[in-house]
């Protein structure tokens, strides 16, 4: 161990007799492998949220100066009918895709965990996540249209709601998005809830059914609580994701009519990008934010603390 | 017994599942003239899919994204799975100081979400010239990628033995060689997981296109779909259909190919 100082060049190989190399052997050259990654996030993404944050005190059209307001924005923000509905929209599509993608993904995950071939049967699922949200959105229109697929189904069959108005009347339009987003996304979680049930330990299953649970009993006692860890994960990321909801929306009603079908991510879209108020853009950029860091914490600790400790 | 009902159910499910792709198939393959006609549900063969793929792609001016999207989805990618490789071997081989700290900040800004940062983006790629341009787009699309690359290749690095690096470095390669000439080529499957996933959000990117392009020629291709649904008074909907058909080829194939890859990727990156 007589290598105390780092040799300023790196790139040479230490001397063979220092078994245990002190940390600091490659601190230039794992400076400079980490450097891209820090810099391109720094200057592409930091940088951009704290200017964000700026705006959003600002009175800003895009040209010109942006002139400082303080807390005005917010203030606007929340006097805004139109962000409020944007908010209770955004909201339902959180509680939405609790039940639908993820309740949906855990039945399908659990049907087909442990029968041969289980990868075919989760299959269809998978297959909507790799089309695009606006494709997505273009075939579930032209289900949904007034008199379309749909309510012609409907109709044949003799069910209720043939001439419903899917996509023109509020809040049954933020609904069925919510099921087009469910056609899309179920199949991941399903995937992800199928390697959870393969990791659950064999053995506490088969002491419980010698005991003679079964069925339901087996999964609400013993299958679910295993399952916890997964499930913070997918249940955060699914919230993160129905926060974030854009492309479907644009693809579908683009947050119409007028703005009955809006969520946060679209409201903050046209303030910026239609209405050229960057400010008030900002300061729904800014909500939108904090709400979906909050909601992150869940799965974050558990995915950075799983990760320290590999 | 239990196992039989599980596979009805299964297949029940799974049928209703691609029902949606089927009335998109049928009524992309209409004629104008069967469209509004024949009954949706009912599929009369494939005679008008040739002419709605063609004039999705002309009129509807799918061709022209096409070429950018798909150098977006490759080139993007690609950097992003040696940069964030690169910064995944600082931590892990190299043991950069505070090295987990360092990784919480990059993996960290995947919380955010896009809206927070398109209007410095957008008034940044103006002042710096790139806005509207590929290499801009390139850009931006690699920098999105770089995070989960670099989570996945970190989880992925700390399950190389320790000993192989120690054995390179005392067969005296650099660094630089270590990292390029064996630790990459042990990695083929987790960088083949990043690329698949990566590349297809790239290519289903709407929001980012919107943003930061203009003409037709750099404007990814989802941006110049959702323009053909949104002024279908102009084309008939099978020609709409037909559009949304084309553009979801390339990731549907992508993946039904790399299945593993794909489920590996979304896999690895929660985890």
């Amino acid at each position: 161990m007589t290598l105390t100082q780092s040799p300023p060049a790196t790139r040479e190989a230490p001397p063979a007799t220092a078994r245990r190399r002190p940390r600091h052997t490659y601190r230039w050259a794992s400076r400079g492998f980490v450097l891209p990654s820090l810099l391109v996030v720094a200057v592409m993404l930091y940088v951009p949220f704290l200017w964000t944050g700026y705006l959003s005190f600002t009175e800003f059209n895009g040209l010109g100066d942006p002139e400082w307001v303080g807390l005005e924005k917010y203030r606007e923000m929340f006097a805004d009918a139109g962000f409020l509905s944007s908010l209770g929209n955004t909201l339902l599509w959180v509680a939405g895709t609790l039940v639908l993608p993820v309740g949906l993904g855990l039945l399908i995950a659990v049907l087909a965990h442990g029968i041969k071939g289980s990868f075919w049967y989760r299959l269809p699922f998978l297959l909507p996540y790799a089309i695009s949200g606006v494709a997505v959105g273009v075939i579930w229109t032209f289900i949904l249209q007034t008199g379309g697929a749909l309510s012609q189904a409907l109709d044949f069959l003799n069910l209720p709601g043939a001439d419903l108005r899917w996509l023109l009347d509020a809040p049954l339009n933020t609904f069925v998005m919510i099921v087009a987003a469910t056609w899309q996304g179920a199949g991941v979680n399903a995937l992800l809830f199928g390697i959870g049930l393969q990791s659950i330990p064999k053995e506490p299953l088969e002491a419980a059914r010698l005991d003679g649970a079964s069925g339901w009993t087996l999964f609400r006692h013993i299958t679910w609580p295993m399952l916890t860890p997964l499930t913070t994960v997918v249940v955060g990321l699914s919230i993160v994701g129905s926060l974030k909801t854009f492309d479907i929306i644009w693809g579908m009603t683009k947050g119409g009519p007028g703005r009955s079908s809006e969520t946060l991510a679209l409201t903050m879209y046209k303030e910026t990008f239609v209405s050229n108020d960057y400010g008030l853009g900002a300061a729904v950029a800014i909500f939108l934010t904090v709400v979906t860091v909050a909601a992150s914490l869940i799965y974050l600790r558990r995915q950075l603390s799983d990760a320290k400790e590999l | 017994m239990a196992d039989k009902v599980r596979k009805v159910t299964l297949v029940a499910l799974g049928l209703l599942w691609l029902t949606p792709v089927y009335l998109m198939l049928a009524n992309a393959a209409k004629t104008d003239a069967q469209y509004g006609v024949v009954p949706v549900w009912q599929a009369v063969g494939l005679s008008g899919l040739m002419e709605n793929m063609a004039n999705a792609w002309e009129r509807g001016r799918i061709s022209e994204g096409i070429a950018s999207t798909a150098l977006y989805s490759v080139a993007s990618p690609a950097l992003a799975v040696l940069v964030g490789a690169a910064a995944g071997f600082a931590i892990v081989a190299l043991r950069l100081r505070r090295g987990f700290l360092w990784f919480a900040v990059i993996f960290s800004s995947t919380v955010f979400p896009i809206q927070m940062v398109l209007m410095p983006l957008f008034i940044g790629y103006v002042e710096a010239g790139i806005y509207d341009t590929r290499m801009g787009m390139i850009l931006v699309y690699m920098v999105i990628s770089v995070p989960f690359s670099a989570f996945v290749m970190r989880n992925f690095f700390s399950g190389i033995a320790r000993h192989v690096f120690e054995a390179a470095v005392m067969d005296g390669a650099s660094t630089w060689r270590i990292f390029w000439r064996i630790y990459l080529p042990m990695s083929g499957s987790a960088l083949a997981a990043i690329f698949v996933l990566q590349a297809t959000f790239i290519w289903n990117d709407l929001l980012l296109g919107l943003t930061l392009t203009q003409s037709t020629e750099t404007r990814p291709v989802m941006t110049a779909l959702s323009a053909l649904q949104s002024t279908y008074g102009g084309s008939t909907m099978p020609t709409v259909l037909a559009g949304g058909l084309i553009v979801s080829i390339p990731t549907v194939a992508l993946f039904l190919l790399m299945q593993r890859s794909f489920t590996r990727g979304l896999s690895l990156g929660q985890f």
